[in-house]
């Protein structure tokens, strides 16, 4: 393979990844509460403006890290117990509007006491070297975005699949008044939900940071939208589904630009959207559910 | 066990159940019957925790002690071992068969008790145990029912709500679930059914309401309720 080819791919990881982190979230947050939460980028911000102010006090980055996802933990259930928890019941749309004005109003009170300057963002020098992996090489930003990315993903589906609060969570996104029936405090299951999701999206922030090197108030948009291709190209509500459709995301952005000629550089959202058209249009379930027949 | 008295709920702007009252006594099986629409359901919402009544009392004797079941939260009265399986079956279509079962013993935290009542479930039911690992959406309806029940059964229930067991399923199957109620009843679990097929339910009750709009019009035991004019007129398909 040649080294810009596996370079490309690298890219396209490494951004999946970050595409993937924010959309496992997002869909559990749906799965659970059905809600379309357009507010979850926003935490991808507060990741990354807490990691900077962590990085100015000289806080060893593991350190930062597990902060950084405790702040994203605690800003999720923060939003969830206060906005979205008086509102549940309400109709969809009223739920989806809170999340928008959720949004409007971190990104506002971000642009007052941050400004809208963006900021530079740095990984320690040693970040920024080359890995040499036999004939090819790779940054070792990417590739650190990659694996605790992966290690983090490993994480969550350990908790959601193999523990008993997981299986209530999976419980309560299946059927909420059946989970209240067994007896399962389903307000604490949904904060749990809200607080993982969240975790996940502020650790994407942190390493947003990293990769693009400039963060501003109003940057959690881009990676809030994106989430949600990813999951509808995966399948709404699903955690498999949004994670490889982030990294599918990924990797059709990066290549698109790295592999066609370099005049459709600028087109590559439309290549992008073009390609979310025909998945809705071949398989509106998305693409990675697996259909469960049932019966009545 | 149970004790109701005067219970009224609103539905949002609908007045459902007006000032109804009702016993369940220890090891017995109370049947609620009525029509489509008559508030039965609401009634055993109520008595979960999942609505909350407008006036009236709603006492029950749980494991702890006695419980207000006007206040508590849904998860304390599991806890407390009221327990329903509730109206079309709603089982966690995505779970496996034995995650839903697991699902029932939430609460619980003895793990060699549940597995004892985990084998009494795959007794009562074998199918649950051939299928453990099937998602629970890919059951036929019968065996959904099995599972609903089960899933009740391991909360440890003192005192078990069944939603319209028969609802949906062929008479054949209906035969079998209300085999295992009788079983169960036998057993010493305390039950309080409710049901539109009111034939079976007399005959398998030892105490029996009739609920119409939200009012209870009779009571009485199974085989009186089954000899009533009106019960066999309304809901039993029977001439005088």
């Amino acid at each position: 393979m040649s080294q810009y080819v596996f370079q490309q791919i690298i890219n396209g990881l490494a951004l999946g990844s970050l595409y993937a982190l924010v959309a496992i979230g997002f869909s559990m947050i749906y799965g659970i509460v059905r809600l379309i939460n357009f507010a979850h980028g926003d935490l991808v911000m507060i990741g990354a403006f807490t990691t900077l102010g962590l990085v100015a006090y000289g806080v060893p980055w593991p350190l930062i890290l597990m902060f950084v996802l405790l702040v994203g933990a605690l800003a999720g259930m923060t939003i969830e117990a206060t906005v979205f928890r008086p509102m549940r019941g309400a109709q969809q749309v009223t739920g989806f509007i809170a999340t928008l004005a959720v949004s409007i109003v971190i990104q506002n009170t971000g642009l007052m006491i941050l400004s809208g300057q963006p900021r530079n963002f740095l990984f320690p020098a040693f970040m920024r070297q080359r890995v040499q992996l036999g004939s090819v090489s790779a940054s070792l930003t990417d590739l650190t975005i990659i694996g605790l990315t992966v290690a983090l993903i490993a994480l969550l589906l350990v908790i959601v699949y193999r523990t008993r609060l997981g299986a209530a969570m999976r419980a309560t996104a299946d059927n909420l008044t059946a989970a209240r029936l067994m007896g399962i405090a389903v307000n604490r299951t949904i904060l749990t939900a809200f607080a993982i999701g969240s975790a996940l999206a502020a650790a994407a922030g942190l390493l947003w940071g990293g990769k693009f090197g400039q963060i501003d108030p109003l940057l959690g948009f881009a990676p809030g939208l994106k989430a949600f291709i990813a999951c509808v190209i995966g399948g709404v509500g699903s955690i498999g589904g949004a994670m490889l459709g982030g990294y599918l995301l990924g990797l059709a952005e990066v290549l698109f630009v790295g592999l066609l000629p370099p005049q459709f550089a600028g087109y590559r959202d439309v290549f992008v959207f073009t390609l979310l058209i025909v998945i809705l249009l071949l398989k509106p379930s998305g693409l990675f559910v697996r259909h469960v027949e049932e019966r009545a | 066990m149970l004790e109701v008295r005067e219970l009224h709920v609103f539905r949002g702007a609908t007045h459902v159940l007006k000032g109804i009252s009702l016993d369940v006594r220890a090891g017995e099986m109370a049947a609620l019957i009525g029509a489509n629409g008559a508030g039965k359901s609401t009634t055993l919402q109520t008595l979960s925790g999942l609505l909350r009544p407008r006036s009236g009392t709603a006492a029950f004797r749980g494991t702890s002690g006695p419980v207000d079941l006007t206040r508590a939260a849904p998860e304390r009265i599991v806890g407390e071992g009221l327990v329903q399986s509730p109206e079309g079956r709603q089982i966690f279509h995505s779970l496996s068969v034995a995650e839903n079962l697991a699902m029932g013993a939430y609460l619980r935290t003895d793990r060699n008790e549940v597995r004892r009542t985990l084998e009494r479930v795959h007794d009562l039911f074998p199918i649950l145990k051939e299928r453990a690992s099937a998602a629970g959406g890919t059951l036929s309806g019968g065996e959904q029912m099995m599972l609903a029940i089960g899933r009740a059964l391991l909360a440890q229930p003192r005192l078990l709500l069944l939603d319209e067991p028969s609802l949906g399923l062929a008479p054949q199957m209906i035969e079998r679930i209300f085999d295992v109620i009788a079983t169960l009843k036998q057993q010493g679990t305390t039950i309080l059914l409710v049901e539109q097929n009111a034939a079976m339910a007399l005959d398998i009750a030892d105490r029996a309401y009739v609920l119409e709009n939200g009012v209870i019009t009779l009571s009485g035991t199974g085989p009186e309720l089954a000899g009533n004019d009106r019960v066999r007129r309304a809901y039993l398909g029977m001439a005088q």
